[in-house]
């Protein structure tokens, strides 16, 4: 065992002498892609670095980040979350519901005053991490893959969705009409750059990132979650209660889809059965960008982060250049395979 | 113990089943393409309400936007005995699944009423007991632009910003590849553009000439206000007034998308309900586009009527289901020459 470590070690460190700057190139390929696409765009389009463009990225990132950040967390499990648009969508629709502005005409339950913000986060956060302690219960004691799970809850969840939209005087119809506490809370603004104000929910997301740092690497639950990650067998020998972990990832997980969803509800400002649809896809993706591995145990907060800027640089970036959306999917699928490619070369190096 | 769990799960999941059913097996069928969409969603209460009223008894069902899952409800239905389809066909691209439809129904007899997702004449016209209620959907796409048009004659001024005499402008497609959001993305800007230049003005603007397209479309096809909104956001931050190159007109394909735009302009500043406000149009005329244009945040929208649709729809189930004419009592104005079409008009709404 000792032998052959040895010698995978020397032959990589005689692989890496030989071919270092190949080696370098490819293994950053995709930080010399985005500079350089950043370059090029920034030449046909000179606004796209502007403070207001930057501000907008940071922003439309900040609006997915706590999702992808959930997310990071199942998939580093070696599993993955499908619910996780459709929370983020009931979790939109319900904020809004209780939130809309006392007078507004089409109002869901016209008999209900407007509620405390802080009371609707806390059911935010309750929906959310009910759906995920669900989630996790069904994946760590029935011993289901987290696909199946999240599949079940994701129809589930889509369902109550449907239904719930039906109820009071709303026939199915978009949610909008929020009140002023409720979006000047998340899309109002303490601090501006130039004349570009910073909307609330970039700081929300930048607290939440530091707290899910924190989680991840100083915890000894975060410890665990990548033990876990890694070989739950071992993780098991060694004293983790993995089914708990299990169910702590993917409960944390939907608490985060809770905070998206009730950000998503006043950003957008209309809110219906689409809310949310195809979320968790865009954050798979950014996590797998990011370099969190579906082989398990392997992520970091950075990744999930620029994983989560990088898709969007592409959606703004290909948006300034008036790119046909025909061609935005191609290349974002590229983008992805090349990324996940280049990680699962890394890590096979490694290995 | 397990055996337990198992048989009182399956005793619940049957009672469950015989409770759905209802045991009405007979009467009207209706396959709705999503409950997703809101004014669909919007169609299906009202439909209800009118059902309900005629004492006929019905059953509804979601395609999810799916035909293969339509066209098996469908089959379902009619083994179930449904006396009535009332189909809001997926696949509006070729006529398919609308003609595997009339196929079936033709075998077993039964009337089929196609709503709001336009099947074509050939299929309306296959089978005597079929007709199809919907708009006329190149009607919205000029109703807009007419609407867009005479709003810029009577307000150019104000709508032009930087003084430059040209109206830039923005627009949000629903979808690729549905013919309704083509319609509107196209006759929206064309049929505006024939007002302004039959009076002296020129031609509408799109904001991005780097843009070949001249329109920004949701690419989940969803028509959602998320997409509007990240398009607008994303939009302004080289289009706006530091610049002097503010985007000074907001067409959009379904109100939805109005409402996600109208976010973005007013976190900076604009359609907040205060003189300072972009023209904002849309289509549908849904509960919360009338709240914002009474609210002053904005412009106008096209009213597809839910009710009258829901209306004419109940109306032909009943006289299916009666064995009369499908058309009994339907005005006669709505209906197309040569194929059994009836359209529910449109009609501007600016507040009132």
């Amino acid at each position: 065992m000792d032998n052959n470590q040895n010698v995978s070690n020397a032959n990589k460190r005689f692989k890496v002498n030989k071919n270092t700057i190949i080696e370098f190139l490819i293994d950053n390929s995709l930080y010399i892609f985005i500079i350089a696409a950043i370059i090029a765009i920034q030449i046909i389009s000179p606004m796209f670095l502007s403070i207001p463009s930057i501000i907008n990225i940071i922003s439309l990132s900040a609006a997915n980040l706590p999702l992808a950040l959930g997310i990071a967390g199942c998939i580093i499990l070696t599993g993955t979350d499908l619910s996780a648009g459709r929370i983020v969508g009931v979790v939109a629709c319900v904020s809004a519901s209780l939130l809309q502005s006392t007078g507004y005409a089409n109002k869901m339950f016209p008999d209900l005053n407007t509620m405390s913000v802080y009371t609707v986060f806390i059911i935010a956060l309750a929906i959310g991490g009910i759906v995920g302690l669900i989630n996790g219960f069904c994946t760590a004691k029935f011993h289901l893959h987290p696909f199946i799970v999240t599949l079940s809850t994701q129809l589930i969840v889509y369902g109550f969705l449907l239904m719930y939209l039906m109820i009071g005087n709303n026939n199915g119809q978009s949610i909008s009409g929020l009140d002023s506490s409720f979006t000047n809370l998340i899309t109002g603004s303490i601090l501006s750059i130039g004349e570009t104000a910073i909307p609330n929910f970039v700081w929300f997301s930048i607290i939440i990132t530091a707290l899910m740092w924190f989680i991840w690497n100083k915890t000894k639950f975060g410890k665990n979650m990548f033990a876990v990650g890694s070989n739950p067998d071992a993780a098991n020998v060694s004293g983790v209660n993995v089914t708990r972990t299990i169910i702590y990832v993917f409960t944390l997980a939907g608490i985060l889809y809770g905070v998206t969803g009730f950000i998503e509800a006043a950003r957008i400002g209309s809110n219906s059965a689409a809310t949310g649809l195809n979320y968790e896809l865009d954050a798979i993706a950014a996590c797998v960008i990011g370099g969190v591995s579906f082989v398990g145990g392997i992520g970091k907060i950075r990744g999930v982060i620029i994983g989560v800027v990088l898709l969007r640089i592409i959606f703004v970036g290909l948006t300034f250049l008036g790119i046909d959306a025909n061609m935005q999917y191609v290349i974002k699928g590229l983008i992805i395979l090349i990324a996940c490619a280049i990680d699962m070369r890394k890590y096979l190096v490694k290995k | 113990m397990k055996k337990i769990i198992t048989g009182i799960l399956s005793i619940m999941l049957l009672l469950n089943l015989a409770g759905c059913g209802n045991g009405k097996s007979g009467g009207a069928h209706v396959f709705y393409y999503t409950y997703s969409d809101t004014y669909i969603s919007n169609v299906r209460a009202k439909l209800g309400d009118s059902f309900n009223k005629m004492d006929i008894s019905y059953h509804d069902y979601d395609s999810n936007g799916n035909q293969t899952t339509q066209t098996e409800q469908v089959q379902t239905a009619i083994t179930k005995g449904a006396k009535a389809l009332v189909v809001n066909v997926v696949n509006t691209g070729s006529d398919d699944a609308a003609s595997g439809i009339i196929t079936q129904a033709t075998k077993a007899d039964i009337p089929v009423i196609f709503f709001n997702r336009e099947v074509s004449d050939k299929v309306v016209n296959s089978y005597k007991n079929c007709v199809f209620v919907g708009t006329d959907a190149k009607e919205a796409g000029h109703m807009q632009g007419e609407m867009i048009g005479e709003y810029l004659l009577n307000n150019y001024d104000k709508t032009d910003l930087n003084g430059d005499g040209k109206i830039s402008y923005i627009l949000f497609k629903g979808e690729e590849g549905n013919n309704e959001a083509i319609y509107r993305t196209q006759f929206a800007v064309e049929d505006a553009n024939n007002i302004l230049v039959n009076a002296g003005k020129p031609e509408l603007e799109f904001y991005d000439i780097s843009n070949p397209n001249k329109y920004l479309v949701d690419k989940n096809g969803q028509w959602s206000a998320a997409a509007a909104n990240e398009y607008m956001s994303t939009a302004l931050t080289s289009f706006n007034d530091a610049n002097n190159n503010m985007i000074e007109l907001v067409i959009c394909n379904n109100d939805g998308m109005a409402e996600g735009a109208i976010t973005a302009l007013s976190s900076v500043g604009y359609n907040t309900g205060s003189k300072k406000m972009i023209p904002v149009f849309g289509v549908d005329a849904t509960d919360a586009a009338v709240e914002l244009i009474k609210n002053n945040r904005m412009t106008g929208t096209i009213k597809q009527d839910a009710n009258l649709m829901a209306e004419t729809i109940a109306v032909i189930t009943s006289n299916a289901l009666n064995g009369k004419d499908l058309l009994d009592n339907i005005d006669k104005t709505y209906i197309d020459k040569g194929v059994a079409k009836v359209r529910i008009p449109y009609s501007k709404y600016l507040g009132q």
